[in-house]
């Protein structure tokens, strides 16, 4: 273990090209993914939180069903999507890091959804309620919502990019692991792991952890600060 | 202004019968019963808040209604944008500075609202309420977590507000003393119907319902 930190300290001081290849695309797939996630699922999640509409419930099942969606059947089905016999191949997105954004797209945004959806339907109901009582039009409602969920984003946001930087079922299946191409952490873990340079892969191992620990820290900070 | 009669349903279970109600402009009614009797469902309904069985609005065209709910929530911001939340116009900071030092909360105004106290977030809820004029003015309860200054503040502030604006209020309570202070007019509902309604003094005096003969009995134990 204190081999591999200081293998760790080591790889990240001597700016090693591909280490740095690697954390470059791991960030720009998680970072992009996470936030494209955000962007569909808090809406959503919004609004299964705040409507009353018949098959509510249902859809609340739905996505709770996608959220185990099992990230290898999520590969799999964007690999017959895009591959040389899939109805997208003319888009020729098969190993790219644009690929792998959309296959992490598909496997973040249920789960945001659902945070989203369980996180604010208590606030919901109460401030349908008294927004309803002063008059205020839905629009109006449904923004307040999201400003009183800000929290819950935070979360939501931080849930999305873990699970983005930790997955490697899907972004393998459609990514391929190529070296200063589609190769992020995960996969470069599992290819070290499988040659049998344990030290290395769990080198790689903390420098994921250490980079999710700064984003935690970030994310925290900034929620500190706009609750003063 | 007329609320319509109509009848509500919990799934099987009948939450409330109502025959409908004229209201005069400028009139209060005090909405009186024991728990579960239908008081708060007749408010969700006539605010437009819970749809009726009949599916058809409670309130004719035209008729703004204030509703103030039980548990009332205070938006994540300052108590003084609480406030202006539901007013807009020139004057609206300082009619929202008005209302708060009516209510004594004033000192309160640049301080978050999801730090007041439960009576303090009371007084701000029915100050946020009273921003903007409306025909018809329903409180559910709205003084449940007041303390008696408070209570009195408020209930002052609502007649001026009745007065200035010439609405209606329906005035949902558990207090008689507060019915008698506030209200002309009484309507005590009981097992999902209106038993009784009429003018205060007469019905709170006088009851010709067993139901609420019953029921006053409770207040001199």
């Amino acid at each position: 273990m204190a081999s591999a930190v200081r293998q760790a300290l080591a790889l990240v001081l001597s700016g090693d090209r591909q280490l740095l290849n690697i954390l470059g695309v791991t960030a720009r797939m998680s970072i992009t993914s996470s936030l494209a996630a955000l962007l569909i699922g808090v809406p959503l999640g919004l609004l299964l939180a705040f409507c009353r509409f018949r098959g509510r419930q249902l859809l609340v099942i739905l996505n709770r069903t996608l959220m185990g969606l099992p990230p290898v059947v999520c590969g799999l089905l964007c690999y017959m999507l895009f591959s040389g016999v899939g109805p997208f191949r003319s888009l020729k997105l098969m190993f790219t890091v644009e690929l792998m954004i959309l296959a992490q797209v598909i496997l973040i945004t249920p789960l945001i959804v659902g945070a989203m959806e369980s996180g604010a339907r208590p606030t919901a109901a109460r401030l349908r309620e008294t927004a309803g009582g002063l008059g205020l039009g839905l629009g109006r409602t449904y923004l307040l919502l999201l400003s009183e969920c800000r929290y819950q984003v935070f979360s939501a946001y931080l849930l999305g990019f873990s699970r983005a930087i930790a997955e490697v079922g899907a972004v393998s299946m459609v990514g391929g692991a190529i070296a200063y191409k589609t190769n992020v952490m995960t996969t470069a873990i599992m290819n070290y792991t499988n040659m049998g340079n344990f030290s290395l892969g769990l080198a790689l191992g903390l420098i994921l952890l250490a980079l999710s620990l700064l984003l935690n820290l970030g994310v925290t900070l900034l929620q500190r600060g706009l609750s003063k | 202004m007329k609320l319509a009669a109509f009848s509500k349903h919990y799934g099987d279970k009948p939450a409330l019968d109502f025959p409908g109600l004229s209201l005069t402009p400028g009139q209060t009614w005090a909405v009186i019963g024991a728990n579960g009797s239908g008081k708060s469902t007749l408010a969700r309904c006539a605010a437009g808040l819970l749809r009726t069985d009949q599916g058809q609005p409670v309130r004719g065209p035209g008729c703004g209604c204030g509703y103030l709910p039980q548990e009332t929530y205070p938006f994540r911001m300052r108590v003084l944008r609480n406030l202006l939340l539901n007013g807009d116009g020139p004057g609206a900071r300082d009619r929202a500075e008005a209302l708060l030092a009516r209510l004594e909360i004033a000192p309160l105004a640049g301080q978050k609202a999801q730090r007041l106290s439960g009576g303090e977030a009371a007084r701000m809820a029915l100050a946020r309420l009273l921003m903007r004029p409306y025909d018809l003015l329903i409180l559910d309860e709205p003084t449940a977590a007041m303390d008696i200054r408070g209570t009195l503040l408020a209930e002052a502030l609502v007649q001026d507000y009745r007065r200035e604006t010439g609405c209606a209020v329906l005035w949902i309570t558990h207090s008689l003393p507060q019915a008698r202070r506030t209200a002309d007019r009484v309507l005590f509902l009981c097992d999902g119907r209106v038993a009784e309604a009429g003018p205060a003094d007469k019905l709170l005096a006088a009851p010709d319902s067993p139901a609420l003969r019953q029921f006053l009995e409770f207040y001199t134990l």
